[in-house]
Order: structure tokens, then sequence, then C-alpha cells
């Protein structure tokens, strides 16, 4: 199960590494980190998550007591919203770069950005 | 004290303080920043102050009233607190400068300045490795938005590449983070140190974290996205994203390195070597000063991270010279970027403009200084005690390899430098913003206090205490007085410096001092022909000065060293004044540091780790390592004594360089170099290696010098070029005499060194005289001077019987010392060499009388005055002197003669009355006057009785026929003088040795010209990068588990 | 071509270390000693019943403040960059094609309801899932429906900046309110932690997550006005 949910996190990892690399329209480039970075998330959770157990909220079928065997790790969880967080903040940014980008060039082919170079 | 968590919650609370301003109150917003930013940085340093005296012990700083790990920490110590300065100051003085852009962006990119410096201190704040990821991506979204404060439309795309690349960069660093957390259980650092991660099974994790962390120190070659944000962002910001970002990321590095155990660390001094040696040969190629300086930075930040691969060895030093290195390279860099900015074009000649601003210069030389690690500055201390480490734990081939690279960076600095005091200036001096320029000094300021704190915290006498240091540099201040005020404080200064410490010289040093001092004040007696302010001149010669100085009375080996440094910087300042002197000005620099870094690794190694070794222990180097610093300290010497194969900056540098300068870098600065030769071969003696006595490699050397040197200066027409080509031949006598290693041998080298700079300051006074008068140095185009100019004709006279060794004069006596000392040497090749060029010095001597003053007065010459007062005075001081020397040798002989007795046993000379009696003979130098002087009247009077029928013959009252040729000097009886002799003998002067160099900076252009076609501009190549560093990486590293 | 087996060969290396990453995991057994400190100690330290809202808000409060400031980063440099490239002009909204009757009317229904669920998942952070961020992200969404609704809507720009600008201020002061009252900068126990498992409980952290979904909420909805209005003159 845990196996299985790494997995596909580094293989979404690995698909949104690939796009980001062959496709040299910004948009889809801007997509593919987005996959990228949710496989990173999937990662995160996974390594938190052990079987048989329950989500970390002490209510009534948690007793403060009985926490230590019965919850998952809670921290990757923790991480994990940092992390959705601060990739949202970056795409947002990378978003409004492709705009700004396009209305200057006339174009999204990240390979006709290069007047910068050597 | 307040705690440091101030700076981080002052940082946030006025940018978002700054949205609830009004869109127009952009003076309000802007001064909010500002105070906000003063608040920080006042809390970074006091800490820093409190914690370097004592006042204060490292801090934690729990978050949320829980102890770590279960809660974040911060962690104030020394370091963290030196780094937080840096940062918070780099990001004030920024604001200051981007006060403009700023104010035009509106309170928005205000907020985002302040987040930046926010957060990279909570970079170098944070012991948790998850926090240390928010603060790296506050960094990277922040340098996003303040990549458009730049007007250059290209940074846009700079930007994005750059987004683009930390994407990859932070999967990585979540996947590591995650893993390692994995492992331990924990996010804190300080956990990951007790227990280190490849045990546990966890290397790739930690190792995906390590190169996240790295990336983000732009490797070679994943580091093209830097670049060309140094190159299109705003100047303001690119001082932040090298000095601030670049340090916060290091010590990133070095937090989680520093928990991964060494075996860790070989894999950060191959990537930091690798980066620094690459980028500074990459910049070689540069011509758009923002780039270049980025290349610079990309490089510092490599020699910071292989620093800190060595940190297993440098122990408490680790701090000082990791930290030396960073401080210097921040407040260098981001002087220098904050001076490209009030530079309007991009191209490196562009910087001329400086000098229409002498204060900006000196703060230009004062940051490339730094970044080279010269004396005073803190880079200097640092590279010193480096170095002593890496000798002592074997580690020689890191070393070699870090002074390779500052060469080149050297290199390609000093070039700039080159370029920018000599390249066509435009006339119009342009309006800087008052704003801009305070930062500028603001941050020349904090280098020289830094280097004075590094000073002071050294275990060596501080350098910005020296005395002599002191007054070179206190010349930068009156540098507005008029020029022959400051010579008269210069004169005084060296006689003063002179009396002040003559007392406890030994003779050696007394020669020596002499010559340094007072020598240098008679020839600042020419000086006083230039008028005005003459702005520039003082503070280097001082400086040469001062290192000569400190020179002669260093007794350790970090003393000399320094004194090595600063006269070499200061001779090269001298030198790069001459109207043409820019190419050999820096030949000059790039031998003489090379020399310097030679120096530096023999006494590294003859110390073998146990810096400061005195000069006189040298005598107890012992071993295999011994003839290895002899060779490594000989090398350094002979760049200085020009010694043929390290000799092509000579020429140049002596003949382009002013009339009152060629005396002084050739009369006086190249005995700095017979000095160290003196110590080395006094203290170590005779060396084998490979059974090879390497005095014997000396002498051949020596004799090669003599013999090209006076080859190559007779086939000179320039007469200034003919007498710096005789200075090789004379320095390579004098190399000889040491060389052969007895007491005779020793007599004549100082003997030639006392005669050499009387009469090659005496020869390069007349001939600048003659220049200055004539507006030429060819020879062909004088002649016939000798009525018109008949003080500088005795002069030059004088001149050159002393220096040809023909009776009467003193350099009679220098042949006469010689040939006793030979017979009794067994060298018989090498001694053939050196009788063979005596007589070619002959050669081209006669030259100088025959072809300047004899024979014909050129027409445009006839109204010629002789040479002006002030460069006529030291010469007839010299012919006074050296009348005085000829007859009464013994005056200053004599005493040495009886000290060097002391490191020989055979009979040295025996002084009675005015006879010095030798083994082989007597000379009475008394007798010898009067017998030339009884010769050369009796043959002058029967030439007078043979020739009364006389007639004297005009001028012109013979005509050329036929048409006047297309050169006309080809037609000049003087020009290519010796052509039978260069048809015989001009296989001996192919140019090897400048093309052996020559072919070796090629070499390095063309890489640099192939590798940078590595950096496409791609955004997508850059990502490319990034993944083949990592990939390749891991797969070197054997696929870590 | 080149770039693509380039690409390729690259990703299978690092494949196969994601692959080594992965053979070599063994999931805990039980918790491990960070995670058994928070089963054990959250709820007597913050009285908190979400776990993972005590440790994002208290004991990892540095990182969600640097989160939220990561927001507040973005919003601020993309208005900058929108605002410096309108779109040309004459291709104002006005260009668009009505919304239509059943987006009309169903905003007008939806956005009080799910301004209301916002407010409650993040004045709910600790005691079940969700909080600030989701709840802020909920506000936003009702400023997406009436944007969709009607492109010309604009929202005060002043009031969002006011919004955002306030509540930041306001959680930078609770934490410093934490050093000088509590245990350390962003301690809840500024406020008494209260009955566990009430809505007034656990200290100052439903007061911070309000204020972290106050500002998300502020800063996600000026994020999405800067980008429509780059259709806008």
């Amino acid at each position: 199960m845990i196996t299985i949910a790494m997995t596909t996190g580094f293989v979404l990892i690995l698909i949104g590494l690939y796009g980001a690399l062959t496709n040299t329209n910004i948009l889809r480039m801007i997509v593919s980190f987005t996959i990228a970075s949710t496989g990173v998330n999937v990662v995160l959770v996974s390594v938190g998550y052990m079987p048989g157990r329950t989500a970390p909220i002490l209510d009534d079928a948690v007793p403060v007591g009985s926490a230590t065997t019965s919850i998952i790790d809670p921290i990757p969880q923790a991480l994990v919203l940092t992390a959705i967080v601060i990739g949202l903040g970056v795409t947002a940014l990378m978003l409004a770069y492709a705009y700004r980008l396009f209305r200057i060039r006339q174009t999204l082919d990240i390979s006709k950005i290069v007047e910068l170079k050597w | 004290m307040v705690s440091a968590i101030f700076i981080i919650v002052v940082g946030l609370g006025a940018a978002f303080a700054l949205g609830l301003l009004k869109d127009s109150w952009r003076n309000g917003a802007f001064a909010l920043t500002m105070a906000a930013l003063a608040v920080m940085s006042w809390i970074s340093i006091s800490w820093l102050g409190a914690l370097a005296s004592g006042a204060a012990q490292p801090t934690d700083i729990l978050t949320a009233g829980v102890q770590p790990p279960f809660a974040i920490n911060l962690r104030v110590g020394l370091a963290e607190a030196g780094l937080l300065s840096v940062i918070t100051l780099t990001g004030l003085l920024s604001a200051l400068y981007l006060r403009d852009a700023l104010m035009q962006q509106g309170r928005r990119s205000m907020a985002v300045l302040l987040i930046a410096i926010m957060a990279l201190s909570g970079i170098v704040l944070t012991r948790d490795i998850f926090n240390l990821f928010v603060f790296f991506e506050l960094m990277v979204i922040s340098t996003g938005g303040l990549v458009l404060l730049s007007d250059d439309e290209r940074a846009i795309g700079a930007g994005f590449k750059y987004l683009v690349v930390t994407q990859v960069i932070s999967i990585l660093l979540l996947v590591g983070i995650i893993f390692t957390y994995h492992a331990q259980g924990s996010l804190n650092i300080d956990d990951f140190a007790a227990q280190p991660l490849a045990a546990k099974g966890a290397g790739l994790a930690f190792f995906l974290l390590l190169m996240a962390l790295v990336l983000e120190l732009k490797p070679f070659p994943a580091n093209g996205w830097a670049l060309d944000i140094y190159e299109s962002a705003h100047p303001g910001f690119s001082a932040i994203f090298s000095a601030a970002s670049g340090t916060a990321a290091v010590y990133a590095a070095d937090k989680v390195l520093a928990t991964g155990g060494a075996e860790w660390l070989p894999l950060a001094t191959f990537i930091g070597l690798f980066t620094f040696l690459a980028s500074n040969i990459l910049a070689l190629r540069q011509d758009n000063d923002r780039r270049l300086l980025g290349y610079s930075s990309v490089a510092q930040i490599g020699l910071v991270l292989a620093v800190i691969g060595q940190r297993d060895i440098l122990g408490d030093q680790f701090l000082y010279i990791a930290g030396g290195i960073l401080i210097a390279h921040a407040v260098a860099k981001a002087g220098l970027f904050w001076i490209s900015g009030v530079i309007t074009r991009r191209e490196l000649t562009a910087w001329t403009v400086l000098r229409l601003n002498p204060p900006l210069v000196v703060a230009f030389a004062t940051f490339l200084a730094m970044l080279i690690g010269l004396p005073p500055f803190p880079g200097f201390y640092a590279k010193w005690e480096l170095a002593h480490h890496l000798v002592a734990e074997g580690r020689v081939a890191v070393l070699v390899l870090i002074l390779i690279g500052a060469l080149i960076e050297a290199g390609y600095l000093f070039r700039w430098f080159g370029l920018a005091i000599k390249r066509e200036a435009p006339v119009a001096r342009p309006k800087y913003a008052p704003g801009k320029v305070l930062v500028i000094y603001a941050a020349a300021l904090l280098g020289w206090y830094a280097g004075y704190r590094w000073g002071a915290l050294s275990q060596y006498d501080n350098l910005l205490q020296a005395m002599p240091l002191m007054v070179a540099l206190g010349f930068l201040l009156i540098e507005g007085l008029p020029a022959r005020i400051k010579n008269v404080i210069a004169i005084a200064a060296l006689c003063v410096w002179f009396w002040l410490s003559y007392g406890s010289f030994d003779p050696l040093q007394m020669i020596f001092g002499v010559i340094f001092m007072i020598g240098g004040a008679v020839i600042f007696l020419a000086s006083f022909h230039e008028t005005g302010r003459r702005l520039g001149f003082y503070p280097p010669a001082m400086l040469m000065y001062a290192g000569l100085a400190m020179l002669i009375v260093a007794e350790s080996s970090f003393a000399f060293f320094a004194a090595w440094e600063v006269l070499t910087i200061g001779s090269y300042f001298l030198i790069l004044r001459g109207k043409k002197s820019e190419p050999h000005a820096l030949s000059y620099l790039m031998f003489s540091l090379g020399g310097a870094f030679a120096i530096l690794l023999g006494f590294a190694l003859a110390a073998g780790g146990t810096a400061p070794l005195a000069i006189a222990d040298l005598a107890q180097v012992t071993g295999a390592v011994a003839p290895w610093v002899f060779v490594l300290l000989a090398i350094g010497f002979m760049t200085k004594t020009a010694a043929i194969g390290l000799h092509i900056w000579l020429p140049g540098a002596h003949a382009e360089a002013e009339a009152d300068v060629s005396p002084m870098v050739s009369g006086v600065l190249l005995k700095a170099g017979l000095y160290g030769m003196f110590l080395l071969l006094m203290t170590m003696g005779r060396q084998h290696l490979f059974g090879v006595d390497l005095t014997y490699v000396l002498l051949w050397i020596g004799a090669l010098s003599a013999l090209l040197g006076n080859l190559m200066a007779i086939f000179q027409e320039d007469a200034k070029r003919l007498l710096a080509y005789s200075s090789i031949g004379q320095m390579g006598y004098a190399l000889f005499g040491l060389a052969m290693m007895n007491h005779l041998g020793w007599l004549m080298a100082l003997m030639f060194v006392i005669n050499h700079y009387v009469y090659k300051s005496l020869l390069f006074l007349s001939v600048g005289g003659v220049a200055k008068r004539t507006g030429t140095r060819d020879m062909y185009r004088m002649g016939g001077l000798i009525k018109l100019m008949p003080l500088s004709f005795i002069a030059v006279l004088i001149g050159i019987i002393t220096m040809s060794g023909v009776p009467p004069l003193s350099g009679f006596g220098g042949r006469w010392i010689f040939y006793n000392a030979i017979m009794t040497a067994d060298a018989r090749l090498p001694m053939v060499l050196v009788f063979l060029s005596g007589p070619i010095a002959f050669l081209y001597l006669f030259r100088l009388i025959h072809t300047i003053f004899l024979g014909q007065l050129k027409d445009e010459h006839r109204q010629l005055k002789d040479a002006p007062f002030w460069i006529l005075l030291p010469q007839m001081i010299y012919v006074a002197f050296l009348l005085g020397f000829a007859v009464l040798p013994g005056m200053a002989l004599r005493r040495v003669d009886a000290y060097i007795g002391e490191h020989f046993t055979e009979q040295g000379l025996s002084w009675e009355g005015l006879t010095i009696t030798s083994e082989f003979g007597y000379w009475s130098p008394v007798q010898i006057m009067i017998v030339i002087g009884t010769i050369f009247t009796l043959l002058f009077l029967l030439l007078l009785a043979l020739n009364h029928k006389a007639q004297w013959v005009k001028q012109f009252n013979i005509v050329y026929a036929a048409e006047r040729p297309f050169r006309p000097e080809t037609t000049h009886f003087a020009w290519n003088f010796f052509a039978p002799y260069r048809r015989a003998l001009g296989f001996l002067l192919a140019p090897l040795v400048t093309r052996f160099w020559g072919a070796i900076t090629n070499a390095l252009h063309e890489t640099a010209e192939f590798t940078r076609k590595l950096y496409t501009g791609n955004g997508q190549t850059y990502a490319v990068h990034v993944l083949v560093f990592v990939v390749v990486l891991y797969l070197v590293a054997g696929g870590i588990s | 071509m080149i770039r693509k087996f380039a690409s390729v060969v690259l990703l299978l290396i690092l494949g196969y270390a994601f692959y080594s990453l992965v053979a070599g995991f063994v999931p805990d057994g039980e918790l491990n000693r960070s995670a058994a400190y928070y089963a054990e100690n959250t709820a007597r330290e913050t009285g908190a019943q979400n776990i993972v809202t005590a440790i994002i808000v208290t004991y990892r409060g540095l990182d969600t403040l640097g989160e939220v400031t990561v927001l507040f980063l973005t919003a601020a440099i993309v208005a900058q960059v929108l605002s410096h490239s309108r779109a040309p002009a004459g291709t104002r909204g006005s260009g668009f094609l009505p919304a239509g009757e059943l987006l009309e009317t169903g905003t007008r229904l939806l956005v009080p309801l799910i301004l209301l669920f916002g407010v409650y998942v993040f004045v709910n952070g600790h005691l079940t899932p969700g909080g600030g961020f989701q709840g802020g992200a909920i506000l936003a969404s009702a400023m997406l429906l009436l944007l969709l609704a009607d492109p010309m809507r604009r929202f005060s720009h002043r009031l969002i900046a006011k919004v955002e600008s306030i509540s930041g201020l306001t959680y930078v002061a609770l934490g410093v309110m934490g050093l000088v009252l509590a245990g350390g900068f962003l301690d809840n126990r500024i406020l008494p932690l209260g009955q566990f498992g009430a809505l007034f409980s656990a200290g100052a952290i439903p007061l911070i997550y309000s204020l972290i979904g106050l500002k998300v909420g502020a800063e996600f909805s000026s994020m999405l006005e800067s980008l429509e209005e780059t259709e806008d003159r």
C-alpha cells in the first residue's frame, strides 16, 4: 500500500520532470511542474503513513491516552500542507511571469528566450 | 540584547505594515523599509559585537516554548551573527541604493525586499531542515520579485529560468528532507549530527538534500540561470544576490554538511574547486561587466565550498578562514555591483569613466584587492592560514588548485582594472546619484574595517597597524595636496623611517635599507619636476616603499610574505601609470602574484603547518621537502629579478613607466628579489633535488640570463627598452654570483646590488630626461645632443663606464671581484657564458653615447635645452657617488665582507689602506684612477697635437641624392645597428619564452570560449544541466544507498 | 530528439535512485520520537484536538508564518508583474459572453454559504480536519465564483490589502506576545487553553488560524483579481 503510493508519487515526479524538460511551451512546463510537485506531495504523505492507524485527531475515537498507538505520523501531514501552499505560490508566480513574457516577447516558446547567454 | 528572532519579526512586520500605507505615500513606505532594515542590521551587529567580545554566549532561541526537535529553534553564534550582519547590512545599503527603483515600483517591491532579507536571515538562523526549506522558497520567490526591479526586459526571461531551475531543486530538496526525516525521526539539524545519516542507510536522502543545497550555490556547470540573473538584474539587487544570498546559501550547505560526517567533505571539496577553477577560466572571455562579476561570484562561492570541504582539518580556525574569504567576497562583490550601477554601458572599457572620480577608483581597487586576497584584507589572512593547514595535512594538491584559480581570477580582474585606468575616458564627468556613491564608499570603508578586524584577530601583527603601511595609506588622504608638497613628505617619510630603523640593521640589511630608503628618496628628487597634483602617484609609490621597508625587517615568514605582496601591489599600480603600460603592468602583476603564490607554498611547506616560521628557521628545514621549499622560494624571488624564462614582463614594464618611475622599479624594486635570494641561500644553502645541486641550476639560470638579457639589449632601438633588457642581464650576473656559493661571489653580488641601483637609476633618469626633451625614446631619432645636453651626456658617460666594468670606476671593482670569484668556482661552461656577456654589454652601452649624443643633430632638436633641473639633480648625485665609490669601495663593502665571512670558511678580501688584496692579486682603486687618468690625458694631448689642422665639417655640407625613402629610418646609420650580429645570433633570441607563456594564456582563453557555449540561454537546458550535475555526481559517488 | 533522449536517460538514472529509495523504505512500526512526543503532549501543551493543527500553528508555527508570507509575497509580486503589463487597449472584459442566468442566480445563493463554510473551516481548525489555509481557499473560491458570474466585477484593492496586512501584523504580534507572555515566539499559551475539545480552547490557535484564514483568503482573492485585471483596459 505504502509502496504503491510512494511509487505513484515518484512516477508522477518523473513524468512531471519529463514534461518539463521536453515541452518547450512555457505553460506546458508549468503544468508539468505542478504534476511533479503533486508527486512530491504524494511521496511526503506516504512516508508518514502507517498501516492500520487513523488520522491524528484526538476525538472520541482516539482518546488522548492511546494516541501513541493508534494515530499515524502527523508531521508529514503538516509538512505537506506547507509544501502545497509553497508550490501554489511558485506556480502562481510562474504564471505571472509567463504572462509578462508573452506580452514582451509574443511567444511562449522557452527555446526562443535566449538573449542572455554565454 | 534583543533576541535575534526580532530580525524576522521586524522584517515581516514591516512588510505587512507596508500594505496598510496608501500607494501614494512612497516616501513614508521607503522610510519604514529603511527603518526596519536598520533595526535588523543593528540587532545583528550588536550580537556580533557581543559574541566577538565574549559579552554574550551563543544562544538558542526556542519557538512555541517547546524544546527542539519538537519545535523549531533558531541559533545565534558567532558565525551566524557575522553572516547576519553581512546580510542585513547588504540589505540596508542596497535598499538605499535601490531607492529610485523602489520608489518607482511602490510599496509592494519594498515589502518583497524586506522579506528577502528576512528570509536570508532565517536561512542562517534556523536549525530545522524543513524550516530551512521554507526560508529557501521565500528567498526564491522574493528573488523572482526583485529581479523585476531591473529596467532590462531580459531580466524577465532570466527570472523565469531561475524559477524553472528552483522547481527542480525544490523537488530534490523535499524528497531529501522527507527521507531524512524518516531515517532520523526528527527534522532538527543538530539531531543529524548525533547520528550521521549514512550509517542509518539514508545516504541517498542526505545526498539529495546536499545536492539541493549545493545547487543553490550555483555550482559549475549547473549555473547558467544565475549568470543570466547577474547580467540582467538591477545591480542593487545583484549585490544582494551575490553577497547576501550567496552567504546564506553557503551557510545552509555548511550547516547540513557539518552533520554528514567527514566522508562527504571530499565531494564538497571537489564541487567547490571545480566551480572555482571553471568559473574563473570562463570569466576570462567576458566583456560584460556584470556577467563577469557573476562568474567571479560563482567562483568565490565555489572557493568557500572548497574551504568548507576542509573543515575536518581546519579546526577552530575554520570560521576565521571561511569567514575571511566569505566576508571579503561579500563586501567586494556588493561594492563592485554597486559601482556597475553608476556606469551606463556594460562593456568593461566603460569603466574608464571612473577616472573622472578618483575616490571611486580607490574603491574599485579596494574591492579587487579584497577579492583576490591581497593584504591587508581578510582574504589575505585567510589564504595564509588555509595554505598552512592544507600543507600540514598533505593536501598540497588542493592548495595548488586554489592558487591557480586565484591567479586566473587576478588576471581577469586586474586586466579589467588596467582597461579602466588606461583606455580613453570620456570627457564629461557624469553626475552620480549621491546616495549610490555613498553606498559604494560605505562598502569600501567596511572592507578596510574588516581587514583591520581580521588583522587584529590573527596571531600576527596587524598589518593595518604597521607604520610603513599606514604612512603609505595616509597618502590617500592627502591626495588633494600639490605634488611638490607630497614629494617633500614622501622624501621625509623615507628618511625618517631609515633613521628610525637603521640602528638595528645588520650589514646586509643596511645595504638594502640604504638602497630602498635613501636610494628611494634620491629618486624622489626627480619627482619634483612634476607639477600639479599628480593623482595616483604617491599612494602606490609609498605602498611599494612600505613593502620594501617591511621586507628588510621581516623576521617571520608571514611578515615577509605580507611585505612581498604589499610591494607587489604598490609597484603594479606604479607601473600601470605609464602611457602604454597596460599589458606590461598586467604581465608584471601576473608573474609577481604567481611568484608570490610560489613563495606562499614554499613557506607553508617549510613551516609544515606550524606557522609562523622565523626566516632564520628556514635553515632547520630538512628532509624530502627542503629542496622543494628551495625551488618554490627561488622561483618566487626570480620572478622579481626577472630571471630568464620569467622575464617577459620586465622590458615593457620598465620601459613604458614614467621617467622617475623607471628608476624606482628598476634600480630599487629588482633588489627585493635579490634580497630574497640572499636570505634563501644564506639559510638553506645548497639543496639537492634528484641528485642535482640546485645552486648549480641557479648558476646556469644566472649565466643564461646574463647572456640572453645582454644579447636582447643590443638589438633595441628604444633606449629605455635597451636599459630594461640590460637589467635582465645584470640581475643574471648577481644571481650567478650568489649561486657560486662562495665568499667572493656573494661580495660581487652585493657590489652589483649597489652598482646596479646607482647606474641603472642614473641611466634611466638621464635617458628619461632626454626622452622628455626629444619626445621620443628611439635612439635613431636622436643624435648630436652632446652640446645641447652636456650634463646628461656626462651622466650617461659615467653610467656606462661604471656599468661596462672598465676601469677606473666602481663597475671595474665589481668585475675584479667577479674574476677573483670565478677563479675559485668550478663550473666552467656557465662561466664562459658570463664572460661572453661582458663584451656584449659593451656593444649596447656604447650605443647610448654614440647614437644619442654623437652623430648628426636632428633639425627638430636644435632648440633643445638640457634635461630639467630636478631630473638632473639626482643624476649629479649619482655621478658624485660613483666617483667616490670608485676610489673608496671599502666604505660600503668592508663591513659586508666581514659579515659574509661569517657564512663562509674561505678567505675573503683583505682591506689595507686603499688597496684590496685577494689570493689572486690586488686592486688599488686610486692607483688605477691615476694610471687611467694619465693615459687618457696623454692620448688626448697626442690627438690634439696630431689633429691641429683638423677642419670642422658643417652638418649640412653634404646632401642626400635621389629619393627620400619610404621609411626614413632605414637609411639612418644607427637603425638596426647590429644587423650583422642579428643575422649571426638571432636564433638565440627567438621569443620562445614569450610564445610559451602566450600559448598557456591562449589555451585558457580557448577553453573559456569553447566551454561557455554550454550556457545556451535556454532555461530548459539549464534545468537539464541541474539534473546532469546531480546524476553525474550520483554515478561518480557510486550509487549512494 | 537528442534532448528527449537525454532527458529519458537522465530520468531513468534518477528513477533508479528513487527506486532505491522506495526499495529501501521500511515503514515505521511505531511512531518515531517526534511523532510520539506530539501524540502524547499535544493535548496537554496546546489543548488542540487536531494534532496536525497544533503542529502547524504552534510547534512549527515559524514554518506557517513563512508559508503565509509566501502567499503574501506571491500576491504582491503577481500584482506587481501584472500591473506592469495590462492587455492591449480595447480588449476589456466587455467581450465576454454573459455568464448566464443559472450561474448568476447560483452565485447569489452560494456565495454566502461558501463564505460561511470557509469561516467554519478555519475557526474549527484545532478540532476537526481543516484550518486556515483550507478555509482561506474556500473564501477565495467564493470570490472566484463572483468573478466568473460577472467578469466586470471589481473588489476594493485597498480593502483586500488592509485585511491582508492587518491579519498579518496581528499574527506577528501574537507571535511576539508568545515571546513576552509565554514560552517563546508563537507560543499559543498566551490565552487560556480552555476546555479540551471546545470551540474556544487551545489558546491562541483558533485566533491564529482565523487570521491565517482571512489572510489566505485575501491573498488568493488578490491574486485572482490581478489575473482577472490582465483583461482590462
